[in-house]
């Protein structure tokens, strides 16, 4: 649950961050989905997302935009990552039209995805909130690990994976755009935002 | 998950990549070593393709421990939902299922979430409290099917020292019970040994309002700017009631 939920971050650090995703229920409109989830990606697809992924089968960096796009089933969940609250507009315009069928889940800061649905004169159906992190939260690494590791809502991006690159970064060895790609391939299911992530790892290593 | 001892090179590049840090160089037997008490059986380590050799070996795992793997590796489907990941359609697809309705909230409680991992004697705990004031624990959510009591929240005893990167308590209320639950939460908080992520869904008001975020707010919780919308695109729309 909530997969793409609990991104931890600012309204300036989350402006850059919107998941679009499409799923069918199980028990109402699952069976003989799969060739929607291909119409979604030929939609989504021609936006250029930073990241693409499916649950069943992987991402744009573990197994490339191909082999999702040629492998959806029934039970798929398919993800496209953008960085521009624009183009998400243009794509929710788009997937409208199409009529799929499909449920779409939007993620992101809610006033400017409320403004997208506002702007095509789509009513929301239901919203998700986050209310944050609670508990021993004195036990977490530093916020700027949190919002990295947080944006693979399934916890394949470790802390310690994301400190381990920091200091790699610092001697010189790889690139923080590098890291941003190989953290993004532990995250199967392609919500993992590579761009933001980089960013966000420039920052921690000032380089 | 274990190390192959006679295939491991001693490279060091797995132990990164465990968020339980489970993975540890032991100086006293100068090898790498797995901490089988604290490993999730998540197999990020060997899903990530660092090992040269393929020391990184999965075992066939026997009840209690298999919920270990069921629950902290997303790749499998999970046997008691039908779906990939840990946790239920919940409102992703709300639109043709109706499963929350307009009078109602959805809270999830995810336990161990973010990078902590959680035992379930803590999703135990946390389960109890808010039953005492009266939860309804989704059904098909696997931390429900642990439990022996869904009115008490109680689980089997065979599980509870088991541990898992998340785990998910997710229970729908009728909408004024919002803060009296809330409220509750916030007096097992103190007692759990790791962190949780809380979430709150719900339907909005024919005037596309929310009616739920101010109850949020009111019981102390600070909501978040990002969430999750369900558009509405979903066909067929279940019906109102």
């Amino acid at each position: 649950m909530t997969h793409t939920l609990h991104r931890k971050g600012d309204k300036e650090g989350l402006s850059n961050d919107y998941i679009v995703f499409a799923i069918s229920a199980q028990t109402v409109n699952a069976k003989g989905s799969a060739p929607k989830f291909k119409e979604f990606g030929d939609i989504v697809l021609k936006y250029n997302p930073v990241n693409y992924g499916d649950m069943k089968t992987g991402n744009a960096y573990n197994v490339g935009v191909d082999k999702v796009h040629e492998s959806y089933k029934d039970n798929s969940i398919v993800h496209a990552v953008f960085t521009e609250e624009d183009i998400v507009a243009k794509v929710l315009k788009e997937l409208r039209e199409a009529d799929l069928g499909l449920s779409i889940v939007l993620s992101g800061i809610v006033e400017h995805t409320s403004e997208c649905c506002h702007k095509i004169s789509i009513e929301p159906h239901t919203i998700e909130y986050s209310l944050g992190i609670h508990g021993k939260t004195d036990s977490l690494p530093e916020d700027n690990v949190v919002e990295i590791s947080t944006m693979c809502g399934h916890g394949m991006v470790s802390f310690s994976l994301i400190e381990h690159f920091c200091e790699e970064i610092e001697k010189g060895r790889i690139t923080a755009d590098e890291v941003a790609r190989k953290l993004a391939k532990q995250c199967h299911c392609g919500v993992f935002n590579p761009t933001r992530a980089a960013e966000i790892l420039r920052l921690m290593t000032d380089m | 998950m274990y190390i192959n001892q006679e295939l491991c090179v001693q490279c060091h590049a797995c132990i990164p990549y465990c968020p339980m840090k489970a993975i540890e160089y032991k100086e006293e037997s100068k090898r790498v070593e797995i901490n089988i008490d604290e490993c999730v059986e998540c197999e990020i380590c060997g899903n990530a393709d660092v090992c040269p050799t393929g020391a990184l070996t999965m075992e066939e795992m026997k009840w209690p421990r298999i919920l270990r793997n069921q629950f902290s590796n997303p790749l499998i489907t999970h046997p008691d939902t039908g779906v990939p990941g840990r946790g239920t359609e919940e409102m992703k697809t709300n639109d043709v299922t109706g499963r929350f309705k307009r009078g109602m909230v959805g809270i999830a409680i995810e336990m161990g979430r973010p990078g902590t991992g959680t035992r379930f004697y803590d999703v135990e705990k946390v389960a109890m409290a808010v039953a005492k004031v009266g939860v309804h624990f989704e059904p098909h959510n696997p931390v429900t099917k642990l439990m022996t009591d869904n009115t008490t929240g109680k689980m089997k005893d065979d599980v509870l020292n088991e541990k898992a990167l998340s785990a998910i308590v997710e229970f729908d209320i009728p909408i004024e019970k919002t803060k009296t639950v809330l409220e509750q939460l916030k007096t097992v908080t103190p007692l759990i040994n790791t962190v949780f992520s809380l979430d709150l869904a719900c339907r909005l008001n024919e005037d596309g309002s929310n009616p739920a975020v101010c109850l949020a707010e009111e019981a102390g919780y600070k909501v978040s700017v990002n969430g999750k919308t369900n558009v509405g695109l979903g066909r067929p729309l279940a019906k109102e009631e």
